[in-house]
């Protein structure tokens, strides 16, 4: 029960790292391949949560008297994460620009189907 | 002294200008990525020699060295962006008029951008840094390789977005690894806490930063989404993808293996990946009767040919492959925009409809010709002494294994002089159909072209010019020892 208890958050990221990795790899359309890119980011970014994460920990913020430093969350995962939000935002906007403008080009979303470039 | 931090902040702050210039004129918006270059190659030139003195580390927002992010202005970081500058610089001149056509603005603002990043990744010393400069650059490529908007462009920027995020994804979980194992984003701190960290979670941290930054750096077999973006991209993005893109990517590689984790037990299977690059690469675009993909696929084996001197870790081949390095930007980037009027002229970009282009565009065919035999290592070209420098490096291992590599590497030289001269003798020696009528590229492409082409042949002539640079380059990336003490003091 306690490896549960220490692991869960990372079984939990790595879970969706997986999962997010799997539906790009198997998914022929083009919408849930983005979204595969977007669970296995949101796994990513659990993980670096969790890396930090104490449990019953509090914000690092001094103004508060009696506070031991191993109370207090890690804050620079926290403000990766918030850097690798906005980048994932910024890819994903950018993949469902070029979604938009492909299914006009080709009348579908199906990876299979957009095949133009051959070697 | 200038401060290094402006290479990044005087380009990033024109870029967000370029739309604001637009407004008054499109042409004046076409202008601001060759000077916004410019300054660049500049300042990256003046500050040079310090560097090689003493590397340059600059602490941004005033707090001591762990707790901030910290730019290292080395030797090597520096002559990189140097390149960049340069390349960026001459293909920017060449793009006032050859990008004629879409969203204008558009284009020059994500193309500084490229810059910023590709500058910003060879100077930085923090690894999360490392990740939000590498987002820019792949971000405006991703943008950029589907500039034109065509089906050809869309698909290969959808898989080169879909490739180019996965990869990402695996660098910064290997970050987070990083962090998680030894507490300190810094690339000095890591560099000296490594070696307490157990092997295993190491090298799998490792190993999720080699493969996430080796999908840009198109070592093989992460390469699949190369060869669609380089063709499909116009040629001024073919070629600075080309030569500045994959390189940056090398060079991170290099970084991260050598002075961050300075893992040199992984550097055989690195110069075995390096030689299996270069093969792959070089049959491949033997195959092509595409010329936009030969050149891509052509990048490919040059990318592995580089990673194999790069991982010989001996301080001259490290060298010699940094020397690669540039004669293989110089070249791409003056192949790229010689075949870009090509091209345009012909209306294919098949490899017969350029017969007859050797009287057609004389002085552009001269261009190709010459970045072509510097490509495959003909003296007195820039490509002969960097070529020369690797194989006397391989050599002087004396080990049977690396006598054997280098004997795969030179054969793959000679298969790229085969579909090298292949074109060169179609744009000389054989007719085209229609009556050859002289109709040579406009000036503004010319120019930039020859600059670059005087380049090859200096640095074919005078490689103690460049050596001179490479060595303390080298011993930057080697030495992982004096990195650290550089950065931490």
């Amino acid at each position: 029960m306690s490896f549960l208890q220490d692991y869960a958050y990372y079984i939990g990221a790595f879970g969706l790292v997986f999962i997010g990795l799997l539906i790009v790899l198997v998914q022929h359309n083009l919408i849930k391949v983005i979204i595969g890119v977007s669970i296995f980011d949101t796994g990513i970014n659990l993980f670096l949560i969790a890396v930090g994460y104490i449990r019953n920990g509090t914000a690092p913020i001094f103004s508060r008297a009696g506070l031991e430093p191993g109370a207090m969350v890690d804050p620079v995962p926290q403000a990766l994460v918030l850097t690798s939000i906005v980048i994932g935002v910024a890819v994903l906007a950018l993949a469902l620009g070029i979604a938009v403008r492909l299914y006009r080009e080709y009348g579908t979303l199906d990876l299979r189907k957009i095949r133009e470039l051959r070697w | 002294m200038v401060n290094p931090v402006l290479l990044l902040a005087v380009p990033l702050g024109l870029a967000f200008c370029v739309p604001l210039f637009g407004m008054a004129s499109r042409r004046a918006a076409s202008f601001v990525p060759a000077i916004a270059a410019l300054f660049n190659v500049v300042v990256a030139i003046r500050l040079l020699p310090e560097a090689i003195e003493e590397p340059i580390v600059v602490c941004l927002g005033g707090f001591s060295a762990p707790f901030s992010i910290v730019l290292f202005a080395g030797p090597l970081g520096l002559l990189l962006a140097a390149l960049v500058a340069l390349a960026g610089f001459v293909i920017a001149i060449y793009a006032v008029r050859y990008i004629d056509t879409g969203a204008i603005t558009k284009y020059h603002t994500l193309y500084v951008l490229l810059l910023v990043g590709a500058t910003g990744v060879v100077l930085t010393g923090d690894i999360f840094n490392l990740f939000v400069f590498f987002e820019i650059l792949c971000i405006s490529s991703y943008a950029l390789v589907a500039y034109l908007g065509d089906r050809g462009g869309l698909e290969a920027s959808a898989k080169y977005l879909i490739q180019g995020a996965v990869g990402s994804g695996l660098l910064l979980l290997g970050i987070g690894m990083v962090y998680g194992l030894t507490g300190t984003l810094n690339m000095a701190g890591i560099a000296e806490r490594i070696g307490a960290v157990p092997s295993v979670p190491a090298l799998v941290s490792l190993a999720l930063i080699v493969v996430g930054l080796g999908v840009e750096a198109a070592i093989f077999p992460l390469n699949a989404w190369l060869p669609d973006a380089h063709s499909s991209a116009p040629s001024t993005i073919s070629a600075i993808l080309s030569g500045i893109a994959i390189e940056v990517g090398l060079y991170a590689v290099a970084r991260m293996v050598f002075t961050v984790f300075g893992a040199t037990d992984m550097l055989f299977f690195l110069v075995f990946l390096g030689v299996l690059t270069v093969l792959v690469g070089e049959l491949c675009a033997l195959a092509q009767s595409n010329i936009k993909r030969m050149l891509a696929y052509s990048s490919i084996g040059q990318i592995g040919l580089i990673l194999f001197a790069v991982s010989l870790a001996s301080s001259e081949a490290v060298a010699g492959g940094l020397f690669q390095l540039i004669s293989h930007t110089l070249s791409k980037v003056v192949l790229f925009l010689a075949v870009g009027y090509m091209i345009l002229r012909s209306g294919s970009k098949e490899i017969s409809s350029l017969e007859g282009m050797g009287q057609q565009m004389p002085l552009t065919s001269l261009a190709f010709a010459v970045a072509a035999f510097s490509l495959v290592g003909l003296p007195p070209f820039a490509g002969f002494p960097s070529k020369f420098m690797i194989v006397r490096a391989a050599v002087a291992e004396q080990e049977v294994i690396f006598l054997v590599l280098v004997a795969v590497v030179l054969v793959a030289t000679v298969i790229e002089g085969a579909y090298f001269f292949r074109v060169v003798q179609s744009l000389y020696f054989k007719r085209g159909e229609k009556q050859a009528v002289r109709q040579e590229a406009p000036s503004s492409a010319l120019i930039p072209i020859f600059v670059v082409v005087v380049l090859i042949i200096v640095f074919g002539f005078y490689p103690d010019a460049v050596v001179r640079v490479l060595e303390p380059a080298a011993s930057d990336l080697v030495r992982s020892t004096d990195y650290i003490r550089s950065v931490l003091g």
